[in-house]
């Protein structure tokens, strides 16, 4: 435990952060003076931290590969980018399309025999802040044995992605869960009603970035800094 | 005599409220089924009485402390849990396992496999209408096996044992000898399961083509593990896709012919006995001696900034993390792709058409946890 909350307020650090004292819980007994924080001076000096990169440098996949494939299946759809994520083993190819092209495009990825992609493992909505909401897909073939991320964002205002329940069965629960979380509707969804949620929870998408969950941050991470030899971020 | 037709009277579907607070759905889940007489016309699963927002709390977690939070998820099956866990971050980070952790890993991991079928099997003999003596079967390997995880971790249920990088601390002296006694007494499990179950007439004929799926549907309900397995399906991420020491086990993958709920369950019960296999073949190969973390980890993980999907094959399917991350010390997003879940999408179609005592064995064929369910 890196600061002890239990410790008298006298003992507490000059820069322990306001909110922490107020919340903290009245001492039992007087707590040992070992347990008192460290002064700063006796820390060794840290290096500087070299500066990390804010977002994760993206490769291009290798030709020939499902990117490729897409493309020249459907000359029409633009992919707006074509990147390798980390899988478990290897790398897996991810691409960004626009939303209205998903459909058109996971119908590709099941039928054509080239990609063959009958399984949808996984759907996920991401929140972007300012960059918007994401839905994510993550496919997989029994038969070719390869995998895909496909990706799409949408605004706050306008976030309508077409539902690909139709496509894959599976998307069905996901869809109203995303739903539930991000507040994403699906179009064209067959029953889009809340589903880990309350029925009259429409209005309130809790895993968005918006909403937060003060008191228990107060308590953990980056918080738990000071005393823990950390400078802040 | 012959039924006197009467088309002035009129049948109605009547809907049945089962659940929430009912033994046979294992935890909080409710489902209103609308039977026509005795035949099940439709079904509304009801989930997310447990729903506790998981995914957001582990937002909040840094990673180390998101791996107590994986085994509160899946409760029956947390190894699984953790290791889905702990890969997608070491993954991401790029952190080398030690062997003998990964020996160690996977030993604890189809060991929890076994209690977790043990369960499964337990129950589902109490669905199927037997009073009792399946559960008290299964459930006297199930403690011996729990009594060595409690020895290891010190606690009978929420392991967190894995850590990034490795495992907290070195495994008990007696670990090997003690792993060896649990696979007698599982042996003795699955026999004398095996002995009350699967040849059981009235147990074949309450599981025998019900709840059917072909592999077509399967795949495209997105069902894995057991379920998937069952209906002819060989896809099994520790040989598919394998993720730690796997590909250096031999082990089979059994598989259903019909993807009946009675194929379910002995996909599962072939399933333990290849896990025993597979800590036996560990056992011998664990080394003895070595590092059980990565050498030169930091105090606070961090990532890069990145994504991942990591997933792992757990006793009820495919245990999928995704991982995104910002950089720092917490999960920018983290989605947990339940097997449970993703299982429990293909009840309606499963149910509709059987009869209403019949949609119990569906359910019980599902093997769900509703923790996992809700998250």
């Amino acid at each position: 435990m890196a600061q002890d909350p239990q410790s008298p307020d006298e003992q507490k650090q000059p820069d322990a952060k306001d909110a922490a004292a107020e919340t903290a819980p009245a001492a039992p007994e007087g707590a040992p003076a070992a347990k008192a924080a460290k002064p700063a001076a006796e820390r060794p000096a840290r290096p500087a931290k070299e500066a990390e990169p804010k977002t994760a440098p993206r490769e291009t996949p290798p030709p020939g590969s499902l990117n490729e494939v897409i493309a020249a299946a459907l000359p029409d759809v633009s992919i707006a980018a074509a990147y390798m994520v980390p899988a478990v083993s290897g790398e897996a190819v991810a691409i960004e399309l626009k939303r209205d092209d998903v459909p058109a495009v996971l119908q590709v990825c099941r039928d054509d025999a080239r990609l063959a992609m009958d399984y949808l493992r996984c759907l996920s909505g991401v929140d972007w802040q300012e960059e918007g909401l994401e839905v994510v897909y993550h496919l997989w073939s029994f038969e070719k044995r390869h995998e895909l991320t496909v990706k799409t964002r949408v605004t706050y205002e306008d976030a309508v992605v077409p539902s690909v329940a139709a496509i894959y069965p599976a998307a069905d629960w996901h869809e109203r869960e995303a739903r539930d979380m991000f507040g994403i509707a699906f179009s064209g969804h067959p029953n889009l009603v809340p589903l880990l949620l309350p029925d009259d929870m429409t209005d309130h998408f809790p895993l968005r970035k918006d909403i937060p969950l003060q008191e228990i941050e107060e308590w953990q991470g980056e918080n738990l800094r000071e005393g823990a030899g950390e400078g802040e971020e | 005599m012959v039924a006197e037709q009467r088309p002035d009277l009129e049948t109605i579907d009547m809907p049945i409220n089962m659940g929430p607070q009912h033994p046979s759905t294992h935890g909080v889940f409710r489902m209103v089924l609308v039977v026509s007489g005795e035949k099940v016309v439709d079904v509304t699963p009801h989930i997310g009485y447990m729903h506790r927002g998981g995914e957001k709390l582990m937002e909040t977690m840094d990673f180390r402390q998101g791996i107590g939070y994986a085994d509160r998820t899946e409760y029956l099956a947390q190894f699984s849990a953790e290791l889905g866990y702990v890969l997608a971050v070491e993954r991401l980070m790029g952190v080398e396992v030690p062997e003998r952790a990964e020996y160690i890993r996977v030993i604890l991991t189809e060991l929890n496999r076994l209690t977790s079928h043990f369960m499964f099997a337990g129950a589902f003999g109490i669905d199927s209408g037997l009073f009792g003596t399946s559960m008290m079967f299964a459930f006297r390997e199930r403690e011996f096996i729990q009594d060595l995880f409690e020895e290891i971790s010190g606690d009978r249920l929420m392991y967190a044992y894995f850590r990034v990088g490795g495992l907290a601390w070195e495994v008990t002296d007696n670990f090997v000898q003690r792993c060896h006694e649990s696979l007698k007494t599982a042996e003795r499990g699955i026999r004398d399961i095996d002995d009350l179950l699967t040849h059981n007439e009235i147990f074949m004929g309450r599981c025998q083509n019900i709840g059917a799926f072909t592999a077509q549907q399967a795949i495209a309900y997105g069902l894995s593990g057991p379920m998937l397995r069952a209906s002819g399906v060989p896809f099994d991420l520790r040989k598919d896709e394998p993720y730690s020491v796997y590909p250096r086990l031999k082990f089979d993958i059994p598989v259903g012919n019909y993807g009946d709920v009675y194929d379910r369950f002995l996909v599962r019960i072939e399933e333990m006995r290849q896990s025993v296999k597979i800590v036996e073949q560990a056992l011998e190969q664990l080394p003895p001696e070595g590092p059980i973390v990565a050498e030169k980890l930091p105090r606070r993980l961090r990532t890069p900034p990145g994504e991942v999907y990591a997933k792992v094959e757990s006793p009820r399917g495919e245990w999928g993390v995704y991982l995104i991350s910002k950089g720092g010390d917490k999960p920018y997003r983290l989605k947990m792709r339940s097997p449970s879940f993703c299982n429990l999408t293909a009840l309606r179609e499963m149910t509709i058409g059987q009869f209403l005592a019949d949609a119990v064995m569906v359910l019980g064929s599902m093997d769900i946890v509703l923790c996992d369910v809700d998250r």
